[in-house]
């Protein structure tokens, strides 16, 4: 595990480290996606965070945690193969890149495109069809047997922008899945969601881990989500210089997300539900 | 003389004008959606200083305005590697975070525009000067048979590049990264689509002008997005809109007695203001999506 870097506050890191030792994960396969020694950023010479190395195997669930403008998106990004690393490696030890899925945050389209959930769920057969072919009845109906997965196919002629967004949300994770994704993204993937349609879709990507052996990476603001639901949580806070990873129950305390938001966090855990608030007699940990 | 006894003078201009328009309005849907309308404008400003600029080139060689132009100081060509330069180098800022696209498409506007009136401004061009300024500003009565053939083998191009490519430059257009996570190489798929652009403008600017070209590929693509939410509806309208702008504007222009290009333009701003009155209807009567 690593902890910490030159630019994080000496007693928050001793904090972390404390909390954290012994806590590292079993070593695992590295068969999809390693981070050899690699330093994250846009600008060279400035990294965001201390070099990280981190793996992610088949059938991992990884849950990304960090306050805003930790670099969270940064770190998708370098993951995806948007961003090139400032140094170090991106391997792939399995001698070719995975076939990734991508869900972003909805925010970031444009409703002013004619387009039908359907013609939206098809545009993920590009990684099958390449550059000239168009999408076929196999095609088709893959897209369609993903978006009966999120519970859409009914609506699946319906214009894209006319959806609430939740529904974009899961159509988005619909068209991840109709690439045949080895790896899976999601980016905030329940920020527009009630809590049942939350639980609902945590519970189906998931569930994918074990039925369709696909590694799943999500960032999310509910720490709750990450703990319940990832069994690897990496905290990242590009401020403090900080990156951390470990299993979901050992990583995901009181004191850690203290340190990590800068405010006292409370963290509970009865029948293996997650509860958390911020504490207000700062009880919960380490202070900023 | 009627208008069907005079067609052998304007067959060939309202060919051209329907060529073009076609091209045009299914190039716009790119244009509306991918917020790039002042780059059209920039590239016909950028073609018409190509064809200036070979003019000025044919007078230091020693050609005179009307004799044979030899093929490397053939304007068209000229306008259309300025335009694929232009549209090639207003790409670029997209991977730049300090230069916006929209300041890199205002740079080449004005530095075309300023560079065209400074290459007229040579008294060595004096005599051509009139021909540029119908290009910059307009002129589609008149069409030479070559324009004519450029504007087809130009159409033609356009349909079989977008017919490969058109779910890809979809996808790049509405989700970028995404796209590219799925194995789309964005940046030259992108670069292809502006290129296609680049070359319609440039052909398409040589038979009518810059003014009409300019509304081909903003206003039926504008208004086919106010008619319908259905990507193949939304293609088809855009596609019939131009064509109706530009064979109805060479007509009534006719009719009339009016300039060709405004009455073009005039056509395709009403096509709007009909759009976005059906729109207007649709919210009143809460049919809102």
């Amino acid at each position: 595990m690593i902890l910490g870097g030159p630019g994080f506050p000496l007693s928050a890191r001793e904090e972390l480290n404390k909390v954290l030792s012994g806590s590292c994960p079993s070593a695992r396969r590295m068969d999809l996606l390693t981070f050899d020694n690699v330093a994250i950023g846009y600008r060279r010479g400035q990294p965001l965070l201390p070099p990280i190395s981190f793996a992610v195997a088949s059938g991992d669930l990884v849950g990304i945690l960090g306050p805003n403008g930790a670099g969270k998106s940064t770190f998708l990004r370098t993951l995806l193969g948007l961003l090139p690393p400032l140094q170090g490696k991106v391997r792939y030890p399995g001698g070719h890149e995975p076939r990734m899925g991508y869900v972003p945050q909805n925010a970031q389209f444009d409703y002013a495109y004619p387009l039908s959930v359907l013609e939206v769920v098809l545009m993920a057969r590009s990684s099958q069809l390449g550059l000239f072919r168009r999408p076929g009845k196999e095609d088709v109906e893959i897209a369609k047997r993903e978006l009966q997965a999120v519970g859409l196919q009914s609506i699946s002629g319906q214009p894209f922008r006319s959806l609430s967004g939740g529904q974009q949300q899961r159509v988005l994770v619909a068209r991840a899945l109709t690439g045949e994704p080895e790896l899976l993204v999601l980016d905030e993937p329940t920020s527009n969601m009630d809590p049942a349609a939350e639980h609902a879709l945590l519970s189906m990507v998931s569930s994918l881990t074990a039925t369709r052996n696909v590694a799943v990476v999500f960032v999310t603001h509910e720490i709750s989500a990450a703990a319940e639901f990832a069994r690897t949580v990496v905290l990242l806070d590009g401020a403090k210089k900080f990156f951390a990873l470990g299993p979901a129950r050992e990583i995901v305390t009181s004191e850690t997300m203290s340190a990590l938001y800068g405010r006292p966090v409370e963290v509970r855990r009865e029948n293996g539900r997650v509860f958390v608030w911020l504490s207000a007699n700062g009880s919960g940990g380490a202070s900023p | 003389m009627t208008f069907w006894e005079a067609r052998f003078l304007w067959e060939e201009p309202m060919l051209a004008a329907v060529l073009a328009s076609a091209m045009l309005g299914y190039l716009g849907f790119f244009v509306v959606l991918r917020r790039i309308a002042f780059m059209s404008a920039a590239l016909s400003q950028v073609s018409g200083l190509g064809v200036a600029s070979a003019f000025l080139a044919g007078s230091y060689a020693g050609i005179t305005p009307h004799s044979e132009t030899p093929l490397w100081l053939n304007p068209s060509l000229w306008a259309l590697v300025f335009a694929c330069l232009g549209a090639a180098a207003m790409g670029l800022p997209a991977r730049s975070r300090r230069v916006t696209p929209e300041s890199a498409v205002a740079l080449a506007y004005l530095a075309a525009s300023a560079f065209v009136l400074l290459v007229l401004a040579n008294p060595r061009i004096a005599q051509e000067a009139h021909e540029i300024g119908d290009l910059l500003f307009g002129n589609a009565v008149v069409v030479r048979r070559q324009d004519l053939w450029n504007l087809g083998f130009t159409g033609l191009l356009v349909l079989l590049v977008h017919g490969l490519l058109f779910r890809s430059f979809l996808f790049a257009s509405f989700d970028s990264d995404t796209a590219r996570v799925s194995g789309v190489p964005v940046r030259g798929v992108e670069l292809v689509l502006h290129l296609s652009l680049a070359v319609a403008v440039a052909a398409a600017t040589r038979a009518l002008g810059a003014l009409p070209v300019f509304s081909f590929l903003v206003l039926p693509a504008g208004a086919a997005l106010l008619f319908s939410e259905r990507l193949r509806i939304v293609l088809l309208l855009s596609v019939l809109i131009a064509v109706f702008s530009g064979a109805g504007g060479y007509a009534l222009s006719w009719a009339l007695s009016l300039p060709t290009g405004s009455v073009m333009v005039a056509l395709g701003v009403g096509m709007w203001g009909v759009a976005g009155l059906k729109r207007l209807v649709e919210i009143r009567l809460g049919r809102e999506s």
